[in-house]
């Protein structure tokens, strides 16, 4: 077991080495010099030029004339040995700083949304395998359809335009009061709880044909116990695999969401810095992401061990 | 089965715990707003409060700092911070700065502090270091400044009106130099900044050089989606904010308490044409696109009335406009007739027009950070198509875009650029039109034009000055390397109970004067 967890950590390094590599050269060739589009994103509007001058200007003062090799060493050297994540080119600030003041709002809406969808999703799932081919399950089955299907933004404006305009129980954008996370939080999981409830739907109604199952029917315990004591775990398994992606579409989608509840989030930062090409940023910010879809990830491999303990990992 | 319920119990704790947390981060300043209190949904993220890089925020927006020279609506120059100025020979500007302003600290403004604040700004902003051209800057006395340029430039009073040019005290700095807060000269005083959530707030300075400041104290939040600004002024979480969806104005202003009011700005929507592309080469083909093209339309069922056609690059309202110029109404049969003339004919009878076996076809450019711009390809698109000219609209990123520039693969580009960087003509006209132009995408050289531009330049009267651009202007407009469509459009949208706001075009989004007020 501890061999495992180890040899799981050697290969996380590994990754978050290779994404490291991938991040820089993909932004590297990505269309639009680096310099060209910092300076389009700071001091100039988007279509006005950059004259030669100024392009050399910020060339010099952010390094980027070394030649590409030599820059990658210099971020592997600053931020993987000594922690340090550079500076942002556009907000001239400690890229560690920047990350400091945005992650908590990320992790917090993240992980509400996982909360609502897992618990919601579950529970939803279990009730439409006990109504399987009722009312209940097909309006529910309609329901994850356009779950899955509905944009996030979407259903972060359908959502403010019902919970804000119409009813006005809860503030349009902002941040800083749960009265804020609970739109922004809703309108992330959606799309997740859509998804663990078709699971959950699916694994349920397999574990309820299973032999023992019919068993402990036959002996006659009641549904709720049969349900939790014997079903439930079982048909978690396939539950927590799609919880482990989850996570990694909630950051993804977070991206979105940030930006229409004005969420002061990774994801947002992300995304600008992107278009700005402020690497450190992209960089530190990329990272940040891997590692979080990695432990999650990591703790979901744990967890499978507690669900199933038939899983040894060597 | 009690260890699951006691672990489920203890992730809900947590994750409540980690809300609750986020609450505590908030500044409190979510408390309703009352009195004479504005709350503004900022179009972009409010990322900083150093007016030498986020001038167009604290200087245009939260009125904090201002500049030596103002600008009036007509983009003419006014005196702002500075009373008067005088070229005093071709390379040396003499400044005289206007008497009893106070900082927000309390201080004087002095010669010394606009010396220290121009330098610092040109030191840490590669544009306006670029566009000022500043040998040096001396102090002749308490209220006197001389500026000498490295090379000839007319313009030097114009830029300074630029908003990174903001004027702010040396307090505004800790003893290591850091910057901390900007302490401005402007009719309301930086309170704070909420780096998290990127709230600013301002409040009302009592000592302001101009006058009676209109509101207590301000409230800026960084809204960057059109849809949530829409719908937190309609839901009243703002009283101010500008830019919604174009589509959902007419719907805004019906509502009741909220008006939506519509202003042309100084950025234009235009068409580069590719002139190495041998069809656009033709003056008669790019006249011809531009005859095709229904501005009106673009301008009502695109733009939703936010905007306005266009003729020559500036807006009619400025100064120097030729205002003989106007926008070319849609004629199809003269296009035709053009295309034509220029050989073109549709030869294969599929509705396209080809000659020498070439159908007449671009590619349009255009990217989707301005909203306007997609849909207005797609317009014009459908537009030419009714001359026999097949145009494909290709939304990129704009560094795809520049990459494609470079390498002159490209042959209509639709974009939205600013007109009124600086007030003053020659900026546009020399970068967009002469020879060297750094912002002549089309490759367009005329030599008439060339000589134009740089007799005008050094002419100090301004009539003159003025008359010699506009035949600058008559000249592109008869030759169309860039087609103009349309100028950008700003919606303002507040509530009833805002007062005295007035639109000043001459700022880049919007700028919140002292006047306005909130009627109780």
């Amino acid at each position: 077991m501890y061999r495992y967890i180890f040899k799981r950590i050697v290969f996380m390094v590994i990754t978050v080495f290779a994404v490291f590599a991938l991040t820089f050269f993909l932004m590297n060739v990505i269309p639009g010099g680096t310099s060209e589009m910092i300076l389009k994103h700071t001091f100039i509007g988007l279509e006005e030029s950059a004259t030669d001058e100024q392009l050399a200007q910020v060339s010099e003062r952010y390094n980027l004339n070394d030649p590409l090799y030599l820059q990658f060493f210099e971020w592997i050297r600053g931020g993987l040995l000594e922690g340090d994540l550079g500076t942002s080119f556009v907000y001239h600030k400690p890229v560690l700083h920047l990350l400091m003041l945005r992650l908590p709002a990320t992790i917090v809406l993240a992980f509400s949304s996982m909360l609502i969808a897992s618990i919601a999703g579950v529970s939803l799932g279990v009730y439409a395998a006990l109504r399987e081919n009722r009312f209940a399950d097909h309006l529910l089955r309609i329901l994850t359809l356009f779950g899955v299907s509905m944009p996030g933004f979407w259903v972060g404006l359908l959502l403010i335009l019902i919970f804000s305009v119409y009813l006005k129980l809860v503030p349009v954008a902002g941040y800083g009061s749960i009265w804020n996370l609970i739109l922004p939080a809703i309108a992330l999981s959606i799309h997740s709880l859509a998804s663990i409830m078709r699971v959950t739907r699916t694994s349920m109604l397999e574990t309820l044909g299973e032999d023992y199952i019919k068993f402990a029917t036959a002996k006659g315990l009641p549904v709720s116990k049969i349900i939790s004591r014997h079903a439930l775990k079982n048909s978690l398994l396939p539950v927590v695999t799609v919880l482990g992606f989850q996570m990694g579409a909630m950051l993804g989608g977070s991206v979105v969401i940030e930006k229409v509840f004005a969420w002061p989030g990774i994801g947002s930062l992300l995304v600008d810095s992107i278009f700005a090409r402020d690497l450190p940023v992209v960089q530190a910010c990329i990272i940040v992401i891997v590692l979080l879809f990695l432990v999650v990830n990591f703790i979901v491999d744990l967890v499978y061990i507690y669900l199933d303990p038939r899983i040894r990992y060597g | 089965m009690k260890n699951q319920y006691l672990s489920i119990l203890f992730v809900i704790l947590v994750l409540a715990g980690s809300v609750f947390m986020s609450g505590c981060t908030s500044s409190g300043e979510e408390s309703v707003a009352s009195g004479q209190t504005l709350v503004l949904g900022e179009m972009w993220d409010i990322d900083g409060i150093d007016p030498a890089v986020e001038g167009t925020v604290i200087g245009e927006k939260a009125a904090v700092t201002e500049t030596l020279v103002g600008a009036n609506s007509d983009f003419s120059l006014k005196p702002e911070l500075a009373e008067s100025w005088e070229q005093t020979d071709d390379y040396t500007w003499v400044f005289t700065l206007r008497q009893g302003v106070k900082f927000h600290d309390g201080s004087t403004m002095t010669a010394e502090d606009v010396k220290f604040s121009l330098e610092r700004t040109i030191a840490e902003n590669t544009r306006v270091e670029s566009m000022l051209k500043i040998d040096s800057i001396n102090v002749i006395g308490d209220h006197t400044l001389e500026i000498t340029t490295t090379d000839l430039n007319p313009i030097l009073a114009g830029i300074l009106h630029y908003p990174d040019l903001g004027i702010i005290s040396a307090s505004s700095f800790n003893e290591n130099g850091e910057f901390v807060k900007p302490i401005g000269t402007g009719p309301y005083v930086f309170e704070s900044y909420d780096e998290q959530t990127r709230v600013l707030t301002v409040v009302k300075n009592d000592e302001w050089w101009g006058g009676e400041v209109g509101l207590e104290k301000m409230i800026l939040k960084g809204m960057p989606d059109p849809n949530t600004r829409a719908m937190a002024i309609e839901n009243g979480e703002l009283d101010f904010t500008v830019d919604v969806p174009y589509s959902e104005t007419d719907h805004i202003d019906s509502i009741e308490g909220i008006i939506v009011e519509k202003y042309s700005t100084p950025r234009v929507y235009k068409m580069d044409t590719n002139l190495q592309n041998e069809a656009l080469a033709d003056v008669r083909v790019r006249q011809a696109i531009s005859y095709a093209i229904n501005r009106d339309d673009i301008v009502e069922h695109v733009l939703y009335n936010v905007g306005e056609p266009a003729a020559g690059p500036f807006l009619p309202v400025m100064a120097w406009t030729n205002k003989d110029l106007k926008p070319y109404d849609q004629d199809l049969e003269k296009a035709k007739e053009l295309l034509t003339e220029a050989g073109w004919v549709d030869t294969d009878g599929d509705g396209i027009r080809d000659k020498d076996g070439e159908a007449l076809e671009f590619e349009l450019l255009t990217y989707s950070a301005r909203p306007g711009l997609p849909p207005m390809a797609e317009a014009i698109a459908a537009q030419l198509k009714d001359v026999g000219i097949s145009v494909s609209p290709q939304v990129l990123e704009w560094g795809a875009i520049s990459d494609k520039q470079k390498n002159g693969d490209w042959e209509l580009l639709l974009a939205a650029y600013n007109i009124a960087m600086v007030p003053d003509p020659e900026y546009v006209l020399s970068n967009w039109y002469t020879t060297t132009g750094p912002d002549n995408g089309p490759g367009y050289s005329n030599p008439e034009v060339d000589a134009l531009v740089e007799e005008a330049r050094t002419i100090k009267d301004l009539d003159l000055r003025y008359q010699k651009f506009n035949e600058v202007e008559a000249i592109v407009y008869e030759e169309q390397p860039m087609i103009l469509v349309a100028y950008y459009g700003c919606a303002i949208v507040k509530k009833d109970s805002v007062k005295g706001y007035v639109f000043d075009p001459t700022a880049h989004d919007y700028r919140i004067n002292a006047a306005m007020y909130m009627e109780e």
